[in-house]
């Protein structure tokens, strides 16, 4: 008993911590969605549910939001697709294998906006490499591939994190009903598709929510290769919050906008619990 | 014993000079290293001590606030850039200069009236002394204007010789005619969303005779004008600009400029001397020339100095501030290239023959106009630049992207409480 209340008693600072910087903000963005608060008047004017209205009643929100479906869906999905791809490579037991591993995690140990300056360079409509190799495409300048070109730039950077984690995955599964199916006479894409994949869906999982979450909240590569344009081709929801608040000044707006995009998050993520644990 | 009072005076006001540091928060530009070298003159003739913080624009704003909202100032004088200078005196956060002056004599008839309607004046009262300007204007290739075969081209198309534009219009005509027939871009245009293409799309705005608000802060963008200039944006940004336009910001303007990609750009003027400069842009230094927006009026910008109202030394910081902005002054920094605001520097001969080009800064600054400069002035330039941004993308029509930005600012403007 002492033993446990000293653990508790040493877990005591950490936990304030969490308290101050995670809890505080959490519940004060809630009060302030409330409230009519801007930089400006700095004053807890009570709003009500007003502001999550105005928020519902804002076209550019509503179009920010289903842009980030959009953006959320592909980029998630071509990452675990790319990053199954590569990490069942690097399982087969390639040549070099130091090289591979180090090549592959090379995107993750770049900051995101280090990955949006040198992509901005590679994709430079006049003097990027890939610009001129695809015959002068314009990625970012022209609206119908804007949010493709995003998402791309996106994926090649998220892509190292999943093939690591589900590279994790795969080394950590038992052996045997593997052994068992090849026994069996299961060919390698049976043994894939019919044990492998089943036994990898925890890892899956936790993958799968991490990456919604992660793209959700994408806001640095607009920020650094499109500012959300042309027009509002990419025009990210977080984007979109990040601008009420500091060019809006419109704390509680955005709070009210927030509260709305964490309430979609997480019925999503409660989605992903269902469909995937079932049997 | 007048005498015996005066020189004790003198002693006094000297012994409590004494030891009075002012601190300022300053942009790292080399302009703000121009100041800082006369510094130790300004110690010598007054024994006050001025201390700058340098620091990245972007990093002002904040810390300039954060100060200014504080019982006390750390620092006691400022330099405001025009973007804050409605936000400021709205807030209450500086002090009346117009009592300084007067006392002190100090002439304010030097400066360029556009340039104290921009970082002087905030609804009837001085709240700054224009420090810099960054009024935008044309650049152009003197020598395409000069090759004969687009001389001959031109005269066959449009009936008349090939010169500088005298309106929007004409500009936009030859941006097109350029880019077809010269082999580069008619235009390098800042058309990112924001900040970049709100600026370039303000000049062609006030070029073809529009304005965003009234003198009462009535909406007045949706106009016939304002269509015009919508109108010819996006043709240009679609038909003369380089490739890539819709997402470039000033860097990449200036890069293709640079590197001789493009007949013309609308900027800042400063910009001339760095594309003049055959150490950084090889290909185009000597044939680049500067001129007033086509149609007359181009965006002005600046910086102005101001006293917080919460700052400790304020005598001493007017001190500095009269000082610096003094005739003699601001010539020994104009001569090293900082951007004076007063007339008589840019019509001294020393100035004009060091800078001939300041002729032309001097026509762009009579003629700037500023755009709205309220509390919600970055709001603005997000909302205005999104729907130039949709109309120039083709994603809506210029008259419905025009109505839909106007209505923007309306909302602002009455969010701010100008507008009933």
């Amino acid at each position: 008993m002492r033993g446990r209340q000293a653990a508790q008693l040493l877990a005591l600072p950490g936990l304030l911590v969490l308290l101050g910087v995670v809890a505080f903000p959490l519940l004060y963005a809630f009060f302030l969605s409330l409230t009519r608060y801007s930089f400006l008047r700095p004053q807890y004017a009570w709003a009500g549910l007003a502001r999550y209205r105005e928020a519902l009643e804002d076209p550019y929100f509503l179009h920010a939001l289903g842009l980030t479906a959009l953006y959320v869906a592909l980029t998630v999905g071509l990452t675990l697709a790319l990053g199954l791809l590569l990490a069942v490579l690097l399982h087969q037991g390639l040549p070099l294998r130091g090289f591979h591993y180090f090549a592959v995690s090379l995107p993750m140990l770049i900051a995101p906006v280090g990955v949006g300056l040198i992509w901005k360079m590679i994709l430079h409509p006049e003097l990027g490499i890939l610009a001129y190799l695809f015959g002068g495409v314009d990625f970012f300048g022209d609206p119908r591939y804007a949010l493709l070109s995003l998402a791309l730039v996106d994926v090649w950077q998220q892509t190292s994190f999943a093939a690591l984690v589900l590279l994790a995955g795969l080394r950590s599964l038992p052996k045997e009903p593997l052994e068992a199916a090849r026994v069996d006479g299961a060919t390698p894409w049976q043994a894939f598709w019919y044990v492998t994949f089943p036994l990898l869906r925890p890892v899956l999982l936790a993958l799968l929510v991490l990456q919604t979450l992660a793209e959700v909240r994408t806001y640095d590569l607009v920020y650094v290769l499109t500012r959300g344009g042309p027009g509002s081709a990419t025009d990210l929801v977080s984007y979109y919050i990040y601008r009420k608040a500091f060019l809006g000044l419109d704390l509680s707006g955005a709070g009210a906008m927030g509260y709305l995009l964490l309430l979609l998050t997480l019925a999503l993520v409660a989605l992903y619990y269902r469909f995937l644990t079932r049997g | 014993m007048k005498r015996l009072l005066s020189v004790l005076a003198l002693v006094l006001g000297l012994a409590l000079a004494q030891g009075v540091v002012l601190r300022a928060l300053m942009e790292d530009v080399p302009e703000t290293r121009i100041i800082e070298a006369l510094l130790p003159e300004f110690e010598r003739a007054t024994g006050i001590r001025v201390e700058f913080e340098v620091v990245q624009y972007s990093a002002m704003h904040d810390k300039l606030v954060a100060q200014l909202t504080a019982p006390e100032s750390a620092y006691d004088f400022l330099q405001v850039d025009f973007l804050w200078a409605g936000e400021f005196p709205a807030a209450g956060w500086l002090e009346p200069l117009e009592p300084f002056v007067k006392a002190s004599g100090f002439d304010l008839s030097a400066y360029f009236p556009s340039m104290l309607d921009l970082v002087g004046y905030y609804r009837g009262t001085l709240y700054m002394i224009p420090m810099y300007n960054y009024a935008m204007g044309l650049i152009y290739r003197k020598d395409l204007l000069e090759r004969k075969d687009l001389k001959e081209g031109f005269q066959a198309q449009f009936r008349r010789p090939l010169a500088l534009p005298k309106s929007l219009q004409e500009y936009v005509d030859l941006s097109l005619f350029m880019a077809k027939r010269a082999g580069v871009a008619g235009a390098a245009m800042q058309g990112q969303r924001g900040d970049p293409n709100f600026m370039e799309f303000s000049n062609y705005l006030f070029a073809a005779g529009g304005d965003y608000v009234d003198r009462n802060w009535r909406v007045t963008l949706n106009s016939p004008q304002g269509e015009r200039a919508l109108a010819l944006y996006v043709r240009n940004i679609r038909e003369g600009a380089q490739k890539g336009a819709l997402n470039a910001n000033l860097d990449d303007t200036f890069r293709v400029m640079c590197q001789g990609g493009a007949f013309s750009m609308i900027t800042y003027w400063w910009m001339l001397p760095q594309l003049d400069n055959p150490k950084q842009c090889s290909k185009v230094a000597g044939k680049v020339a500067l001129a007033p927006m086509p149609g007359g009026a181009g965006v002005n910008g600046g910086w102005g100095w101001a006293i917080p109202k919460n700052g400790r030394n304020k005598e001493a910081a007017w001190r500095f501030i009269s000082w610096v902005e003094s005739k003699e002054i601001v010539k020994r920094r104009a001569l090293q290239g900082h951007a004076p605001t007063r007339k008589d520097v840019f019509q001294d001969p020393e100035v004009l023959k060091k800078y001939p080009y300041y002729k032309e800064v001097e026509r762009i600054l009579a003629g700037a106009k500023k755009v709205p400069i309220f509390a919600y002035t970055a709001e603005m330039e997000d909302v205005v630049g999104r729907e130039v941004s949709l109309a120039a993308s083709g994603r809506k029509p210029v008259k419905q992207a025009l109505q839909d930005a106007a209505k923007g600012l309306e909302g602002l403007l009455k969010k701010a409480g100008l507008l009933r």
